[in-house]
């Protein structure tokens, strides 16, 4: 499991058993359960087939009848079209927090099977941008997820392009890019390097963060490497914004490429 | 105008002292700095502490000659040529017509670690010919070994002499050629000794693990960190730009840490390559050319087997 520094309750659960995915869905709604908060089980299928993946879930039917629990066919979560429009659907679980709380619940808790979503790569990019965005408001709010992808329907290389969004993932990438918190616009873990530059770039521009007061704060306490090539790409989008991108590392190595590279547009801040 | 030896040369004017008493040297660079002083020439001192202050005790109190200071100048030649090319065109800039360096370079480089400064020496008579540079390189030859020496006569296109002449050197070969030699690369005594680590193929990641993990506290973390940035660089440029099996090593001694990557290929073509950033994005240019930034030696080594870089960071010093 690779893990970033901050966590907040945002996994991507790469799986190829659907038996363990079910008993992981099981334990996990059950603990959302036991910590007062609404669940949702959002997947492939109508509701009675959701509810079967349930069975071992205590008190399932009591738990449904109060609508602490809701089977949500994926259809439906999201409704889509071909392609996830990313605010959209934000704004939706945004509203389904919201109508939690004002119900009473602590929070909203949801185990999400998003395979059928992101089988193009229109709708990955799609769905990789819609990711970050719920990255956000999750950070913020009390509202966790997992997301989980079918390992024998998509490539590894696609799980990557959704597992990178995630603070938590069990996924095979060696980075992730995902909602920063103080100031920082978004936070940064993992290794940056010649195998993963272009999935950073296309994961930078999906995310897409924005400069505030002229400056792109980066929180990379967790970020063990980065190559130039990585810090090149991060000159590039702070100079679309018109920006300095402010990375803060415990690794002095990037304040010495950013020198040798001449990189004006990056400022690196050593935080031991 | 230019004036002085280099009057009517375009580009960069390269000498070599090699002298054999302070009078000679003295012969050799008082009228040049003197004269580069007289033309209103940016002249520069670049000698190690003894010799810096026996110039300076021999020129007339108040002669404006820049003395730079020394440490870190010479201590990686890619960097080295980094500051001079900065120093050299913030001279241009200011409207100079002529610029005159003398420079030597310290003992301690002119044993384990001389085969970098030898493409150094080399490779500078392409990376400052942009500029209007007459410099001259001092050598001792009591103290310098003949190895060395042979590598001087062939880097640098001309000697100058106490009596005031510059004569050519007969075994000065253009950079592009010398570079792309076969040059020996003094085995480490550590490489005696089994590897700490072998691997073959491995991927950049377990590369920079393999290094973390040898790590015995011998190097201080900005060091460490730089090794690990270094050879990320040179495996992802032996496993895509090489030909498999790429073959990394690993010795870990008490006073340093030796890497190094072998691929079955001919190496890079470039010969300039870790020496100044390929500006034309050839590939791999720039993680070799950090590298030599980022270590305080890269060797590289080319046999039958194949294209060898050696990293070491740490102290690079072993007796030869």
């Amino acid at each position: 499991m690779s893990t970033s520094s901050t966590t907040y309750g945002h996994l991507c659960l790469a799986y190829d058993d659907p038996a363990a995915l079910d008993a992981r869905a099981v334990a996990h709604l059950a603990a959302g359960l036991a910590a007062g908060e609404q669940v949702w089980l959002v997947g492939p299928g109508d509701p009675d087939a959701l509810a079967g993946r349930l069975e071992r879930l205590p008190g399932r039917d009591a738990a449904l009848s109060r609508r602490a629990l809701r089977l949500v066919p994926v259809e439906q979560a999201y409704r889509h079209d071909e392609v996830v429009d990313p605010e959209k659907q934000v704004r939706a679980y945004a509203a389904a927090t919201r109508d939690a709380l004002a119900a009473g619940y602590t929070g909203l808790r949801v185990v999400a099977e998003a395979t059928t979503l992101v089988r193009s790569t229109a709708q990955r990019e799609a769905f990789a941008r819609y990711e970050h965005l719920i990255d956000r408001w999750m950070r913020r709010h009390p509202m966790s997820a997992i997301c989980a992808y079918d390992r024998r329907e998509l490539s590894d290389a696609a799980i990557a392009e959704l597992a990178c969004m995630h603070p938590e993932t069990n996924a095979d990438v060696l980075f992730r890019l995902h909602a920063g918190g103080g100031d920082a616009v978004a936070e940064l873990g993992g290794e940056l390097d010649p195998s993963n530059h272009r999935l950073f770039a296309a994961a930078l521009d999906r995310a897409d963060p924005r400069p505030v007061g002229g400056r792109l704060v980066l929180e990379a306490a967790g970020l063990r490497f980065v190559d130039h090539r990585c810090l090149l790409h991060l000159r590039e989008h702070a100079r679309r914004h018109d920006a300095t991108a402010v990375l803060r590392t415990s690794r002095s190595a990037a304040a010495r490429l950013v020198e040798l590279l001449d990189l004006s547009e990056v400022r690196v801040e050593v935080v031991r | 105008m230019r004036t002085g030896a280099a009057a009517g040369h375009v580009g960069y004017y390269h000498e070599a002292i090699l002298y054999d008493s302070d009078e000679h040297l003295l012969a050799v660079v008082l009228p040049f700095l003197l004269g580069g002083v007289e033309a209103g020439e940016p002249t520069v001192v670049g000698l190690a502490e003894r010799n810096a202050e026996l110039v300076r005790r021999a020129l007339p109190t108040g002669t404006e000659v820049t003395f730079l200071p020394g440490g870190d100048l010479y201590a990686r030649p890619t960097a080295a040529i980094r500051a001079y090319r900065k120093l050299l065109g913030s001279y241009v800039a200011e409207g100079a017509r002529q610029i005159r360096i003398v420079g030597e370079l310290p003992p301690a480089v002119l044993g384990a670690t001389w085969d970098w400064w030898a493409r150094y020496e080399s490779a500078i008579n392409h990376a400052y010919d942009d500029f209007p540079l007459w410099s001259m390189c001092a050598y001792d030859v009591g103290a310098t070994p003949s190895r060395v020496l042979a590598d001087v006569v062939r880097t640098h296109p001309r000697v100058a002499m106490p009596d005031g002449s510059h004569v050519p050197t007969d075994g000065y070969t253009e950079p592009a050629a010398y570079l792309a030699e076969r040059r020996l690369m003094l085995p480490d005594p550590v490489e005696r000794t089994a590897p700490a680590v072998e691997l073959v193929d491995p991927a950049p990641a377990q590369a920079r693990d393999a290094v973390r993990a040898a790590h015995r506290g011998q190097l201080p973390a900005d060091h460490l960190d730089d090794l690990v940035v270094s050879v990320s660089e040179v495996v992802s440029n032996a496993l895509r730009h090489g030909v498999p099996p790429v073959r990394m090593r690993l010795w870990s001694a008490p006073d340093r840490m030796v890497v190094t990557v072998q691929d079955r290929g001919p190496g890079p073509t470039d010969p300039y390559a870790g020496l100044l950033p390929a500006g034309n994005g050839a590939a791999g240019g720039l993680g070799l050319w950090i590298s030599h930034q980022s270590c305080n030696h890269v060797a590289l080594h080319r046999d039958a087997d194949g294209f060898t870089v050696r990293l070491t960071a740490g102290n690079p010093y072993f007796p030869v």
